[in-house]
């Protein structure tokens, strides 16, 4: 079952042609690896795909109304000035926060829940903006290089939660220079063709 | 609408400097200000409102230079769209949260250094609903000139919505004049309030749209 479908979709951007002509679905239980150097466009077709970003040409549908979405790109959306816990609070309403919170600890965070969130190293400030879609029961997941930072250890908790996700039936898109671990479709963006 | 003023209440109270800052900086300069020139007391009664006023103005602008642009910068703007889809309670929250927290303290102030310079006490709430009032139009437009100038520098919003702030300048003093003379105060206040609650529903549908576009 197909849960966002992109037709024909292209992207300019100072009259360079970033990809043209893209058509893929994210379906239910499926996977999909967005592949490509730096500057084919990834990070913008994932912002096409969330709806943040208007493709060009063609459209992005959305299959099914009120479809939930996980995301986490390149920014972590987490405050510096708040403690990794406060920053839990912020995030999650309070019927989600023990699940959060059961995350933060299997992520090893509890050493730093009273710290201010800007002192926490790159990784670990990636871990907690990673609890987001961990904790989150969403139909889609859209990732951003989620595996730059983490540690072997996180980087292969996060490959299997993916892999458990998608055999539930979500749909994953991502786009990664390090291999996911798991099967996925490969869409390969190479600059105007795909 | 709730959940999201708790959080906009809860992001700015951790902001220590955020609105603190523009509160002492309204206090030393309505501190500052009589202490460097040499004027009777009488004098000085004539004139102080308007040091009032124009502190009002810059201090608002202030308070509200950076209101979108941590979110902005941390990703948690894409976040919101995805669930919202639009920015409207988002900037609804956050306005109304600036004004609870810097707009009313600084009417507050406002209201007492007022009455250290020769206001009639009684007059004192008149003179404290007339700056927060002030204070709820200023801070809509000036967030909306944050939107505007979110990742291209602060004089943007300056430039575009100084020219609108001038009215409602005009209209404080007007009311001020009103509460000291005793004369027609009510009719300006109805416009004040008025306009205070038409601008505060429809500019944070401005700002939406606005912050939309640089999220594009």
């Amino acid at each position: 079952m197909q849960l966002i479908t992109a037709n024909n979709i292209s992207y300019t951007i100072n009259d360079q042609k970033l990809f043209h002509g893209l058509s893929f679905s994210l379906d239910h239980g499926s996977a999909l690896h967005i592949q490509g150097g730096n500057g084919s466009g990834k990070s913008t077709l994932i912002r096409i795909l969330l709806g943040i970003s208007t493709p060009t040409k063609g459209e992005i549908k959305y299959m099914q109304p009120n479809l939930v979405l996980s995301y986490l790109g390149h920014q972590n959306a987490i405050k510096s000035y708040l403690t990794p816990l406060e920053n839990l609070e912020l995030i999650f309403p309070k019927a989600q926060f023990d699940n959060a919170y059961s995350w933060f600890k299997k992520l090893n965070l509890i050493g730093v829940q009273d710290e201010t969130t800007a002192n926490l190293s790159f990784g670990q400030q990636k871990k907690l903006a990673l609890i987001r879609i961990l904790a989150n029961d969403s139909d889609v997941i859209i990732l951003d290089e989620p595996f730059v930072g983490l540690d072997q250890a996180t980087r292969d908790l996060l490959a299997e939660y993916l892999k458990l996700r998608v055999s539930k039936g979500a749909s994953l898109a991502l786009t990664s220079h390090i291999e996911p671990g798991f099967n996925c479709h490969a869409l390969v963006l190479n600059g105007g063709a795909a | 609408m709730i959940s999201v003023m708790a959080s906009e209440l809860f992001k700015l109270r951790k902001k220590i400097r955020a609105w603190l800052g523009p509160l002492l900086i309204m206090i030393l300069v309505l501190i500052a200000f009589p202490l460097s020139i040499d004027i009777s007391q009488y004098d000085l009664n004539k004139f102080y409102f308007s040091i009032i006023v124009i502190s009002l103005l810059v201090i608002s602008f202030l308070a509200t230079e950076t209101m979108f642009v941590e979110d902005f910068e941390d990703g948690t703007l894409e976040q919101i769209y995805l669930q919202e889809r639009d920015f409207y309670k988002l900037a609804l929250a956050k306005v109304l949260i600036y004004v609870l927290l810097i707009g009313v303290p600084m009417s507050l102030i406002g209201s007492l250094f007022s009455f250290a310079n020769g206001v009639d006490a009684s007059q004192l709430p008149q003179i404290f609903i007339t700056l927060i009032f002030s204070t709820l139009l200023l801070f809509n437009l000036f967030a909306f000139g944050a939107a505007l100038s979110i990742n291209k520098g602060a004089m943007l919003g300056v430039l575009a919505t100084l020219p609108l702030a001038l009215p409602v300048i005009i209209l404080l003093g007007r009311a001020i004049r009103a509460v000291q003379f005793g004369n027609g105060f009510y009719e300006i206040m109805a416009l004040m309030i008025g306009a205070g609650l038409l601008v505060a529903a429809l500019v944070p549908l401005v700002i939406s749209i606005t912050l939309r576009t640089h999220l594009e």
